[in-house]
């Protein structure tokens, strides 16, 4: 067979007839790039150290030209090859990123664009983004190095090298690679209260009246997020405006606010102060944001009932001397929710994200004023969070900040230590994978999980050792001035194809004892060793992430790679979202105690309706949440919003009420917040459509 | 014999109760663009105070309603079975199809009860033109609530 006939493979994987012409005249170049010539006889020699078969590739056979040449002495030449070998190489990845910018200015929005972590968070498509976008990569390797390279020190090469197998594999998730900063923190105002912004790095004094306190606060949000590479929660944000309000207008403000106080022409009402300042930090705090890829902050804030108020913050005291307040933050708390539903009908507001905390007993709200209120805000249209619980003694202002309050100890210079919580970093198990690939190797699920369980404890354990070395360098102001804690931030062991991997073992999704058993047994393991690692300075935790993008990606690999995925994303529920056998109840019911309770990050019922419900029926359902156990969930009715005159409206309607026009787009929760569906990456506007929305 | 084809968890049939909805087959009505036409024929299983305390076992804790959708044929059945769920503290609603309310039925055994067979010109409830009503039963007086579904 002459050589004419050798088919070699390219670097884009294509087939091609070999052609020694084209070795040779590369050979010649790098002879002539030294300043010297390679007759007929030395190439004759060269190319007969090389040899060629079917298949072989570009790569292999430059390997061999490159030792050709040393082997007969060639020496500066084999360099220039080399040398531009590698500059071809450098070449190619920013011909590499040159396309991805191409693709990515054509994509539909910005989510669909994204190659890495599509986010619905980020509206607009721009320069500003794609600048975001392009080190991606870079950072993804970064990451990966660092991590590995302390993963060998700790506890040797095999398991870094199996570190890296099972990411590239698809058998573990590292969310949000992309970025160097430790994932969402819920935090202590206090440090900035008494500090003001300078010791993370500011340069703003103390907040000492409701202006400066408004506008510190954003700055103060706008730095906080630029460490994080998720959300920042200020669970106090309303108790500390309201003590600003109170040194300004007296302790019992709100039995005065319609009283005129603004001596200017505008004749503003006390009211109308407040109301002002709300729209000051909410709409300041939805712009996007330079440091965060134009991404606007992830903010979350929380709401008390009476007696979660007393029990975080019976100890508070402001640097005054003074104690919170609860009959005017109780005001207060309520006016910010009213106003911010109202202002969700002028524009689209994403942050904050609201959660209502709410101490139950017996099965009900045990503050009735506010179960009520709840069910009554529910029933106005407003979309937010609650978080039920039996004793004050846990929290969540957030899917994955759910956190066991150990002390409420107040402390003169961190404030309330309830509050203070977060996640350091988030490290994915990929169920449906893990379980599928068990069976398909012929080893028991729950023996091949294990490892993986330990695997990533001991990955967590890594990053949390590259952390204390970020912190022990002074990167890292959030911990050092006491916003948040090393000790209190969890590490977080998030799992995604919980319901498919049930759906391959042949279990029925529904409340049943094998679906339950199932999921206890899976999560039971991963508590074993979240309480297994724990030490005085680890603390890890389990959450069924959100996984805005992971879903999609996970059953996209995993299709590929020939596993059984019933659908193109996987849920973040413990049902299946489109499935329309299961009612309201079931759904409470298998989002209630038994099932939830390893998860011990959180997890959140997004109940999805097509139609809004009275207050009667919510406070009902406000109950039937209580009593399944059922700590965290919301209510989601599509919000229409008209692409022709920019009307909002709260129901979930096929044609806009003012102008009539059915050119209308929706805003619901692609996860955990309210976006317009067309901002969804493309992937999850299709899964957005099948969503089941109960009907009745 | 009520025949029950299958059941709901429903909010908009019985405006601020949280409403376990049995729909119930063999219905004698054939309206013109019925919404259910398989509800016409008979189909599902007998229902039965078992099958009650099967679902009641299930949603019991969390419904403050029951409905009945249908079960026309045998007025006396579903007006039993009423004064049974409201013995055990339960509100009881029936959507019937009937023109006239039949003389066996004492509307004290019910809370909710929706009279009228669906004429398509005049469309369902929550059309201002419905020939239906919806009552309210108050003290077994019958308040007419029909508009609630206009709001809509």
């Amino acid at each position: 067979m002459g050589l004419s006939e050798t088919y070699i493979t390219k670097r884009d994987g294509k087939k091609e007839v070999f052609s020694l012409e084209k070795i040779k005249n590369a050979i010649s170049k790098a002879f002539l790039s030294v300043g010297s010539f390679a007759t007929e006889g030395v190439l004759t020699n060269i190319l007969s150290r090389i040899s060629i078969t079917n298949g072989t590739n570009v790569e292999e056979i430059q390997n061999q030209v490159e030792i050709a040449l040393m082997s007969e002495r060639y020496y500066k030449v084999a360099k220039s090859y080399m040398i531009y070998r590698q500059q071809h190489l450098e070449d190619r990845e920013v011909l590499d990123k040159l396309n991805f910018l191409m693709d990515y200015c054509d994509a539909a929005n910005p989510a669909t664009g994204s190659k890495y972590d599509a986010n619905a968070n980020v509206e607009n498509k721009n320069i500003a983004t794609l600048i975001g976008e392009l080190p991606k990569s870079n950072f993804i390797r970064l990451n990966r190095k660092m991590l590995t390279d302390r993963i060998k020190e700790l506890y040797g090469k095999e398991l870094a090298d199996k570190y890296i197998e099972m990411l590239t594999n698809h058998f573990i998730y590292k969310n949000d690679e992309t970025s160097l900063a430790n994932y969402c923190a819920s935090i202590t105002m206090y440090p900035w209260l008494i500090g003001g912004t300078t010791s993370i790095g500011g340069n703003s004094t103390v907040p000492t009246n409701l202006k400066s306190f408004c506008g510190g606060f954003v700055n103060m949000v706008f730095m906080v997020s630029s460490m994080l590479s998720g959300a920042c929660a200020t669970p106090e944000f309303l108790m500390y405006m309201n003590y600003f309000v109170q040194l300004e207008y007296g302790k019992e403000y709100y039995k005065e606010s319609t009283k005129v106080v603004d001596l200017s022409n505008k004749h503003r009402t006390l009211d109308k102060i407040i109301t002002d300042c709300f729209e000051q930090i909410v709409y300041s705090i939805n712009q996007p944001t330079g440091a965060r890829n134009f991404q606007a902050v992830f903010w979350n804030i929380s709401y008390y009932d009476k007696y979660y108020f007393d029990s975080l913050f019976e100890n508070f005291v402001f640097p005054d001397g003074s104690a919170p307040d609860w009959n005017s933050l109780n005001w207060l708390q309520k006016r910010f929710m009213l106003w911010f539903n109202k202002e969700r009908t002028r524009s689209v507001l994403t942050f904050p994200v609201e959660t209502m905390a709410l101490l139950t007993k017996d099965g009900e709200p045990l503050d009735k004023e506010y179960g009520d209120f709840t069910a009554k805000m529910y029933s106005e249209g407003h979309s937010f969070f609650t978080y039920l619980s039996e004793n004050a003694d846990s929290l969540s202002s957030c899917c994955r900040l759910r956190n066991e309050i150990q002390d409420n100890e107040f402390s003169y210079t961190l404030g309330a230590g309830g509050v203070s919580t977060g996640s350091k970093s988030v490290l994915t198990i990929n169920l449906n994978r893990c379980i599928q690939y068990a069976a398909k190797t012929g080893k028991f699920y729950m023996f091949f999980l294990e490892e993986i369980v330990d695997l990533v404890h001991k990955v967590q354990i890594a990053y949390n050792e590259n952390l204390k070395d970020l912190y022990n360098k002074g990167m890292l102001p959030l911990f050092t001035s006491g916003y948040i804690n090393m000790k209190r931030q969890y590490l977080t062991i998030g799992i995604n194809g919980l319901v498919e991997a049930a759906e391959f073992l042949g279990i029925e999704i529904n409340d049943n004892p094998k679906y339950l058993a199932f999921v206890q047994d899976v999560l039971g393991l991963i508590e074993k060793y979240n309480k297994k690692y724990r030490t005085d300075e680890l603390m890890f935790n389990c959450e069924m992430i959100p996984a805005e993008n992971v879903g999609v990606k996970h059953a996209k690999w995993d299709k590929e790679d020939g596993y059984v995925v019933p659908r193109d994303c996987y849920n973040s529920y413990f049902y299946i979202v489109e499935d329309t056998s299961m009612n309201i109840l079931d759904r409470f019911k298998i989002h209630g105690r038994e099932y939830i309770k390893h998860l011990t990050g959180g997890s959140a019922l997004h109940m999805n309706l097509e139609e809004h419900l009275s207050k009667e029926q919510y406070a009902q359902l406000l109950k039937v949440a209580a009593t399944e156990g059922c700590n965290y969930f919301t209510f989601n009715i599509p919000n229409t919003i008209c692409n022709d005159c920019g009307t909002i409206d709260k129901r979930y309607l096929k044609e806009c009420p003012h102008c009539h026009s059915k050119n209308v787009d929706y805003l619901t929760r692609v996860i955990g917040y309210m976006k317009r569906v067309s901002n969804f990456s493309v992937a999850r506007q299709v899964e957005a459509n099948k969503r089941y929305y109960a009907t009745h | 014999m009520l025949l029950i084809s299958d059941y709901d968890i429903v909010f908009q049939e019985v405006p601020n109760e949280v409403t376990l909805s049995l729909n119930l087959s063999d219905c004698p009505h054939s309206c013109k663009g019925c919404h259910s036409p398989q509800l016409q024929t008979k189909i599902g299983k007998e229902l039965t105070t078992d099958i009650f305390s099967e679902l009641l076992k299930k949603y019991g804790q969390h419904i403050t309603c029951i409905c009945f959708m249908g079960g026309d044929r045998h007025p006396e059945t579903v007006q039993e079975f009423a004064k049974y769920l409201h013995s055990l503290g339960y509100k009881v609603a029936w959507y019937s199809g009937d023109t006239e309310k039949p003389s066996c039925i004492d509307l004290i055994n019910f809370d909710y009860y929706k009279i009228g067979p669906y004429i398509e010109e005049l469309g369902s409830l929550k059309s201002q033109t419905t020939n239906q009503r919806m009552y309210k039963i108050i003290n077994a007086q019958k308040e007419d609530i029909t508009n609630v579904f206009w709001k809509k």
